[in-house]
């Protein structure tokens, strides 16, 4: 009898030991819940920043993250988005393409019951996306604008390098700038051209203007990377000392060149700010939280030769 | 027989481009007149706006006598009392209203002093060209959430810029002297706190001057 209990005993605690076995190996080789960062395109310093800091941000809250590069293509990232509702991802991190046509890729992820954080540029739709983190270009331009007339005068051509023409951001960065300069009769705008926010493109431009306006004081541009060309193409024409250049964005070696004295302004965006907020959004979202703010806005510091010591590695140090 | 059938396909073809038309004729006014009614009038908007909703307003604001004396005694616990603030960042503004006494005027600005014996610049009534949010986000009642469109929104600012410039500033300008008494309601944006808290810059909506 005694022998009895003995065996049933051993039977259970191996059954007990069997069973805790099992259920610390299933916890152990459980997959990771999934999260994706859609960037615009990672041919730009500032977006790598952004789309590196989403995606470390989300893994070190625990997810696996994947980077996906739309190359500034509608239709790459429509095929994205595809991609990732197929493949399970739990939440998007999106730096859309188009202000108008990524919308219906935010509406396809949200019917399959994904949600979406809009990081820096956002989608003309209130009702698409979970929340949208945006950097307040405007305001920033606004001061930019003021600044730009005070170092370049009231008077005389200044030029502007424009981002995509599809971009919100391009636009508010604009207006924000020629709701200032506008008001100053004696600034004529001479030139006004897309760089496409890519750095070559803005020397290309640039250089094409300087032929037809060799007079220009000033250009103010839609980001960092196009007034990194446009600098590059002033200083191939030995005129770098003579025209102002003002960019946007806060990229580090703008930053560096307004250290240096070679570019006057830059508007600080913080792209590793927002591109964490999403990320720790996104994980909020997956434990339960539902009340997002739709706008959030990021507001913009101007970066000039007298604070650029607070600035660095793309935020305030 | 066979110019039965091609007239029955020509009559088909025609009646299907009737109902399924590949393009349609529109005369350049109608475009441009359908274009105007789905297009935001910022304009529009910001009149309504001062119109309608703004002066109900104007007397729920926070008085300078009282925001003054509670910044210089405590920022953070003014602000967190008297402040809103947008978004994730360290800027914010206030909506108040003051009276006081002109002790300056230039092409830009209007100093005053607002609380009692003091005679320090305390306030500045911006008077030149109107730049920036101060107005749209510091009375609290525009919502960014409410325009799909960002650049809708921005275009509000300024509309209302404009609206004070036309409507607040010229009256002001002309009444404004050294010694006056005035009374005003405003915003002030608050960016960097070792400047503009030092003194306010106000962008007048309604000033009354004796």
């Amino acid at each position: 009898m005694k022998t009895n209990w003995l065996k049933l005993a051993l039977v259970a605690l191996f059954a007990t030991a069997a069973i805790l076995f099992t259920q610390t190996s299933t916890a152990q080789d459980a997959p990771k819940q999934k999260i994706a960062v859609v960037v615009s395109t990672m041919n730009n310093p500032w977006f790598v920043v952004l789309g590196e800091t989403a995606k470390t941000r989300a893994i070190e809250l625990g997810y696996d993250a994947t980077i996906f590069d739309s190359q500034n293509d509608t239709s790459k990232e429509a095929a994205h988005f595809e991609n990732l509702i197929a493949g399970g991802y739990k939440a998007v991190l999106f730096n859309p393409t188009d202000a108008n046509g990524s919308i219906a890729n935010v509406l396809k992820a949200k019917a399959a019951g994904i949600p979406v954080f809009c990081i820096d540029r956002e989608i003309n739709s209130t009702n698409a996306a979970t929340a949208q983190m945006l950097s307040d270009s405007y305001s920033g331009c606004v001061k930019l604008g003021q600044l730009f007339v005070k170092s370049v005068g009231k008077d005389g051509e200044y030029a502007e390098l424009l981002g995509l023409v599809g971009d919100n951001n391009t636009w508010n960065r604009s207006h924000g700038f020629h709701s200032v300069v506008d008001r100053y009769p004696g600034l004529k705008m001479v030139a006004q051209q897309s760089g496409e926010f890519d750095r070559a493109k803005g020397l290309e431009v640039m250089e094409s203007i300087l032929q037809a306006h060799p007079n220009i004081k000033g250009v103010f541009c839609g980001n960092d990377s196009m007034a990194m060309g446009a600098y590059q193409a002033l200083v191939t024409a030995g005129k770098d000392k003579d025209v102002k250049v003002f960019g946007f964005d806060g990229a580090d070696d703008v930053v560096k060149s307004i250290a240096e004295g070679k570019i006057v302004a830059t508007g600080m965006q913080f792209p590793k700010k927002m591109a964490q907020q999403s990320a720790e959004f996104a994980d909020e979202y997956i434990k339960g939280r539902r009340d997002f703010a739709q706008k959030i806005a990021v507001p913009v510091e101007v970066v000039t030769k007298e604070n650029v010591g607070k600035y660095g590695d793309y935020g305030k140090k | 027989m066979r110019a039965v059938r091609w007239f029955i396909v020509v009559v088909i073809l025609a009646c299907v481009c009737w109902w399924f038309p590949l393009f349609h004729v529109v005369s350049l006014k109608t475009a441009m007149a359908e274009k105007a009614a789905t297009t935001f009038n910022a304009t529009q908007f910001a009149e309504t706006f001062w119109t309608n909703q703004l002066p109900s307003a104007l007397e729920k604001t926070v008085t300078a006598k009282m925001l003054l004396p509670a910044i210089q005694s405590d920022a953070a616990a003014a602000k967190k009392k008297f402040a809103r603030s947008l978004g994730l960042g360290e800027g914010y503004f206030y909506f108040l209203r003051g009276a006081g006494k002109i002790i300056s005027v230039s092409d830009d600005e209007i100093i005053l002093t607002v609380t009692e014996n003091s005679t320090n610049a305390e306030v500045s009534l911006q008077t030149g060209l109107i730049f920036g949010n101060a107005l749209r986000d510091g009375t609290g009642l525009l919502n960014g959430n409410d325009f799909p469109n960002s650049q809708d929104f921005n275009d509000v600012s300024a509309a209302l810029n404009h609206l004070v410039e036309t409507r607040v500033l010229p009256k002001l300008r002309e009444q404004a002297k050294v010694g006056a008494n005035i009374s005003f309601v405003g915003c002030a944006a608050v960016d960097d706190e070792s400047n503009d808290l030092k003194l306010l810059k106000v962008i007048p909506i309604q000033t009354t001057t004796e």
